[in-house]
């Protein structure tokens, strides 16, 4: 276990948050624990949707299945939550 | 004996200039402690204060002033007016006191400052009296919360904001210390009195009075009077400042002075004033938005001095004045969510009466900050209110140390402003925050910021209670909604539907 510490902008939200994830978590995990803070508390859960990760300012999401630890991700880097079709 | 008119002895009197026999100049007056610029001696004696008076007319006017003051409190002080008013007037009369009362002393300081090291004796001289005014302000705005800390806490914020690290308290300390508390006495003519008196607290202080009058807070009002008529004086010192430093070729930096100083200001009233104004002043109080008063007085205000001066609009002006239809919005619903982080209890202030108001006044508010408003009574009226709280801390700016926060819903448009320097990357919520920034990083680039020293394990347990520990909230302090969320249950009924345009 090695904290792993990001920006959560998430799609929808009004403010950047402080999230903690894991270094060995995959995208997804990250996505679900940015949705913690967000997802039904101030954003409305969008069923049948899965939540896409991508870095600040970029336009392609991250493979689900990507590990932090072989992103290049550094601590505080910025992420972006995007509500998505499952492929 | 006959006593000549001031003004055939004013110019004499005030003019404190001499020849220094036993240090050089430079060493009465070090550059470092006057922000001159460059600009001799000799050229600031064109320096022409607007507003001329003597010490005896001072002392009398203030004594009545004071006395005025005193008394309407001291016969209205059993009028319950606080336990009987809406609890969304006493959380602007918290915020109000802990964020301002002793960020009056700092401008005393400032005002200080002035009067040892300005560079025209005309400038020490109203400082002088500014120093004096502020010390007022701030004894004022100890005294009055004081009688009600015995029935509710949060009023002895007012004393305790300043002494905590309460990230709202920071946010203020670490403007009020870059505006005026640590700067030289040029760049706090142009600061302090120019860009945020003349064009913020002096307008704004004006408004106060006439809500607090409106809302029947008859002891405020008259407090608030007594101090803008002392604003509208000294805030003047600034003005004539800028000539001499456009007349001596000093445009540029005079402008950038401005530029700082309106920017930091602007975040400042926008987290205060404007919750107060669109959420907790409750509606039928209310006679003009935010974004109105922002526009008819600030904007107009700013204008009018800029263009009179000679100096150029912000290159930011635009941006800035589009987010008069959003920043304090999403600063509101940050401190709503973050209730339990500050001093005060803030008013929700959305019930659908209020929401038709917000549409209105802020056309797609419903389909952007209502989108997590309606989360949120969804919440409430599902009893889930573990889900209207926070477990973590937002992003917040490296410059104004407020969340970074914008539009969100369907106009979602949040995103971070970052910079790299010395290896470090800060981040801001606009081009604005960053550019200030970027005028002076050596000077800005130590701060750490409420999240900083989380990750730098400061706060510990690095959690809320951790959180609430390390900014001094004590139990029964702690922010919650002002209305226990009875506004809530309007929508219990009837779901909102937006009214047809």
């Amino acid at each position: 276990m090695s904290a792993f510490p990001f920006i959560s902008n998430f799609q929808g939200d009004f403010l950047l948050q402080l999230v903690v994830s894991d270094v060995n978590a995959n995208m997804d995990e990250v996505a679900e624990s940015a949705a913690y803070h967000s997802v039904g508390r101030r954003v409305a859960p969008q069923p049948g949707k899965i939540v896409r990760v991508r870095k600040a300012g970029e336009a392609d999401f991250f493979p689900r299945q990507l590990k932090v630890a072989d992103s290049g991700l550094k601590p505080m880097d910025c992420l972006e939550f995007i509500f998505a079709n499952p492929e | 004996m006959a006593i000549l008119e001031r003004s055939e002895w004013y110019d004499v009197a005030r003019d404190t200039n001499w020849t220094p026999s036993y240090v050089k100049e430079e060493e009465l007056f070090p550059d470092q402690m006057t922000g001159g610029l460059g600009v001799s001696r000799d050229k600031w004696k064109s320096y022409d204060e607007p507003y001329k008076t003597s010490y005896p007319e001072y002392v009398k006017i203030q004594r009545e002033k004071d006395s005025a003051a005193y008394s309407v409190k001291a016969a209205l002080d059993r009028s319950q007016m606080i336990e009987t008013a809406d609890p969304g007037w006493a959380s602007i009369l918290k915020s109000h006191y802990g964020a301002i009362a002793l960020g009056e002393y700092a401008a005393m300081s400032a005002e200080a400052r002035m009067a040892r090291f300005g560079m025209a004796p005309g400038m020490r001289n109203m400082a002088t009296f500014g120093m004096m005014d502020e010390n007022r302000h701030a004894q004022l705005q100890l005294y009055f919360p004081h009688e009600h800390c015995s029935k509710d806490r949060q009023f002895d914020w007012a004393q305790k904001a300043y002494h905590t690290n309460e990230w709202a308290a920071i946010a203020a300390r670490h403007a009020f210390d870059d505006l005026f508390l640590s700067r030289d006495a040029t760049s706090i003519a142009v600061m302090l009195t120019f860009a945020f008196e003349t064009g913020f607290t002096n307008m704004q202080f004006l408004g106060l009075a006439a809500d607090a009058a409106e809302a029947g807070d008859y002891t405020f009002s008259s407090l608030i009077s007594s101090i803008q008529t002392d604003e509208s004086r000294h805030a003047q010192i600034g003005g004539p400042a800028l000539q001499v430093l456009i007349e001596n070729g000093k445009k540029e930096e005079a402008e950038r002075l401005v530029y700082m100083g309106i920017a930091r200001a602007w975040r400042i009233f926008g987290v205060l004033t404007g919750p107060a104004m669109d959420y907790y002043t409750p509606l039928s109080h209310r006679k003009q938005s935010f974004k109105e008063f922002m526009q008819e007085w600030i904007v107009g205000q700013f204008e009018r001095s800029l263009i009179e001066l000679g100096l150029d609009l912000p290159w930011y002006w635009d941006q800035m004045i589009a987010e008069f239809d959003y920043q304090h919005h999403a600063y509101h619903l940050g401190v709503w969510f973050w209730r339990p982080t500050v001093w005060w209890n803030p008013a929700a202030g959305v019930t659908p009466d209020d929401r038709d108001w917000l549409e209105e006044k802020y056309p797609g508010w419903n389909d952007t900050f209502g989108k997590c408003w309606d989360v949120i009574i969804d919440n409430i009226l599902a009893g889930r209110h573990e889900k209207t709280l926070p477990e973590t801390l937002p992003i917040v700016c490296n410059m104004s140390q407020l969340p970074i926060c914008a539009i969100p819903g369907n106009g979602w448009n949040v995103r971070d402003y970052p910079a790299e320097y010395q290896g470090r990357t800060y981040h801001f919520n606009s081009e604005i925050d960053r550019w200030v920034f970027q005028q002076d990083p050596v000077r800005y680039r130590d701060h750490m910021s409420i999240v900083d020293r989380m990750l730098a394990g400061l706060i510990q347990p690095p959690d809320l209670g951790g959180a609430l520990k390390y900014m001094n909230i004590a139990p029964g302090e702690c922010g919650e909604d002002a209305h226990k969320y009875a506004w809530a249950e309007a929508y219990r009924a009837n779901p909102y539907a937006k009214k047809a345009a």
